[in-house]
């Protein structure tokens, strides 16, 4: 495939207030593009395997910056929040380090400083077949070629596929979903609040779209309640190189403790499934458990009962289970 | 407006994607103008009593029969929304649905060709030279279906045939319980099979929306009542049909 060396001439609208964002998106719908750091519009860009008509840059508008305390102790994060600012806040570091440490691993320092929080979440997988441009069932066509019998899907997933085997390429998403996070989200029609794991969608429901955002719809804002703050948190990803690579397994955990046995717990994976994939039976599994290797020992199969190997993403298997023993080793 | 999407395969060679659903808003669009014009129509021309519903039940349609008709129809209307909406915008986990309701309506069919064939009269649904005289108008007195009935019939035959054969091919590309999903259909042949699959969706969608107008039609309720409770009344048998040519017995 081609690459070019200078972007498409495309339009540029750089609001600076969401109504005017807002009623672009209306405007344009599916042929306008919401630009954050353009972390992943660039490449798309680059390679011509998209071309929207517009860009809605969002970068300008003040109020999708920026991480405030909420009245209930929790912490709101504009969506227009770089990676770097995630990573470093001092209340995020403080309460809720499941997050940071996501943002920590999210590709290379210069992407983090120029990514959003926003663009690392609404981010479109990185399926080669489907990056290339090729017209499988993601970009509408009637083929999965990462599900071929040929097909090379080392990176893809274990869970959720429905014709698609695509995963989410996202690190913080599996953090948010982990503790509960709301996405505050708004159009011209007005706004909505859609829970961190019902954002993101599985081919089964959307197979074009990775979230539940519509066409003329901008998150605004990642509100993360305080239920999760100061819980003992574990977080790991596993990636063929330690930094600009995205997970081919993560692990987000949060545990609520007491008197030694755990009594609430959230784990969540990411590159395994086209959304979040929260490990239920472990979860319920765990309860009453102490946190330790003989219990990790004892659940972390349950973590892959309901895995579909591909030709090439078996070892994804024995990498799953072994993040539940780490994590639950503690 | 096209009436076919076309993409390239993975080598660049130009190959079918299945049919332009630009053509659902035509379909319903010829549908409801269909509706307004009959609906029109009928309220200019229709003037006649109804016959009574008293008197002696003739039976229209057994048991066993009526059951076929509406499990086909809670089938078909469950393939249409799980089709037909992810299409237009309204998303939800639609597939496991849709392969559900296709195999009800395989399995429904597949008896119901098997019990017409072989247990029933199978030309009763054929269209004869004798049924074109409907077409001249005025007061004909049909056999058991009228020509309007067995066109609809015969649409439906044909739509749903190609609709299930084509499903059922499909139905390998996706996991279910018996298997895990094959990968192994060209694209060239997907393309066939999503342009047949679409297009018989399509008349699907067209013929049920006029098949539902009918049905709810007020001269034609007494044959939806029949679908329910399985009976005419012998005055709606006088009305509407040759006794020469259709004479049911009496029913309780």
């Amino acid at each position: 495939m081609t690459s070019y060396d200078v972007m498409p001439a495309t339009e540029l609208y750089q609001p600076v207030n969401i109504e005017d964002a807002t009623a672009l998106a209306a405007r344009l719908g599916r042929k306008g593009w919401l630009l954050g750091g353009g972390q992943d519009t660039y490449g798309w860009l680059k390679d011509r395997a998209k071309r929207p008509d517009a860009f809605i840059d969002l970068t300008g508008i003040d109020v999708l910056k920026g991480i405030r305390s909420l009245p209930d102790g929790g912490v709101e994060i504009g969506s227009m929040t770089t990676i770097t600012e995630v990573a470093q806040n001092p209340l995020i570091n403080e309460k809720f380090t499941l997050l940071s440490a996501a943002a920590k691993t999210v590709a290379s320092p210069q992407i983090r400083n120029m990514g959003t929080l926003g663009g690392n979440l609404c981010q479109d997988t990185r399926c080669w077949y489907y990056r290339r441009g090729l017209n499988c069932y993601r970009a509408g066509g009637n083929i999965c070629y990462a599900d071929s019998p040929e097909g090379m899907n080392r990176e893809h997933a274990l869970f959720g596929a429905s014709r698609c085997v695509a995963v989410t390429p996202s690190d913080t998403a599996p953090a948010l979903v982990a503790l509960e996070a709301t996405m505050l989200i708004t159009s011209a029609s007005g706004s909505r609040q859609v829970a961190a794991e019902d954002f993101f969608v599985g081919p089964a429901t959307d197979i074009l779209n990775m979230t539940a955002l519509q066409a003329d719809e901008i998150l605004v804002s990642v509100r993360i309640p305080r239920k999760w703050a100061d819980a003992t948190f574990y977080h790991e990803k596993v990636a063929d190189r330690n930094v600009w690579d995205f997970a081919l397994v993560s692990l987000c955990a949060a545990f609520k403790e007491d008197a030694g046995q755990i009594t609430d717990a959230r784990l969540v994976a990411g590159g395994v499934d086209c959304v979040p994939h929260r490990l239920r039976e472990v979860e319920q599994a765990i309860i009453g458990q102490p946190r330790n290797e003989t219990t990790g020992e004892a659940v972390k199969v349950r973590a892959t009962s309901a895995a579909t190997t591909l030709n090439y993403n078996q070892f994804k298997v024995p990498l799953m289970q072994n993040l539940v023993l780490r994590a639950l080793r503690g | 407006m096209d009436l076919v999407r076309v993409r390239d395969d993975v080598w660049g060679r130009e190959v079918l994607a299945g049919v332009s659903w630009d053509l659902l808003w035509l379909v319903l669009t010829a549908a409801f103008a269909i509706i307004i014009a009959h609906l029109l129509l009928m309220a200019v021309l229709n003037r006649k009593a109804r016959p009574s519903a008293a008197g002696k039940k003739l039976a229209r349609h057994a048991g066993v029969d009526r059951a076929f008709h509406w499990i086909t129809a809670i089938a078909t209307i469950v393939l249409l929304v799980t089709g037909v909406f992810p299409i237009i915008g309204i998303n939800f986990p639609w597939l496991t649905p849709h392969w559900i309701a296709g195999l009800v309506l395989t399995v429904a069919v597949g008896l119901h060709v098997v019990r017409s064939l072989f247990f029933q009269d199978p030309l009763a649904m054929w269209i004869a030279p004798s049924d074109l005289k409907e077409l001249a108008g005025g007061d004909v007195k049909t056999a058991k279906y009228s020509l309007a009935q067995k066109g609809m019939h015969l649409g439906m035959a044909v739509v749903v045939l190609v609709v299930i054969v084509t499903g059922l091919v499909l139905f390998l590309a996706i996991d279910t319980p018996w298997w895990n999903r094959t990968n192994s259909i060209d694209e060239a042949t997907l393309g066939w099979l999503f342009l047949l699959h679409g297009a018989s969706t399509l008349g699907l969608v067209g013929l049920t929306a006029l098949h539902i107008y009918f049905g709810l039609r007020p001269e034609k309720l007494f044959y939806t009542r029949s679908m329910i409770k399985g009976w005419i009344s012998e005055h709606e048998h006088a009305a509407h049909h040759d006794a020469a040519r259709w004479s049911p017995e009496e029913t309780r």
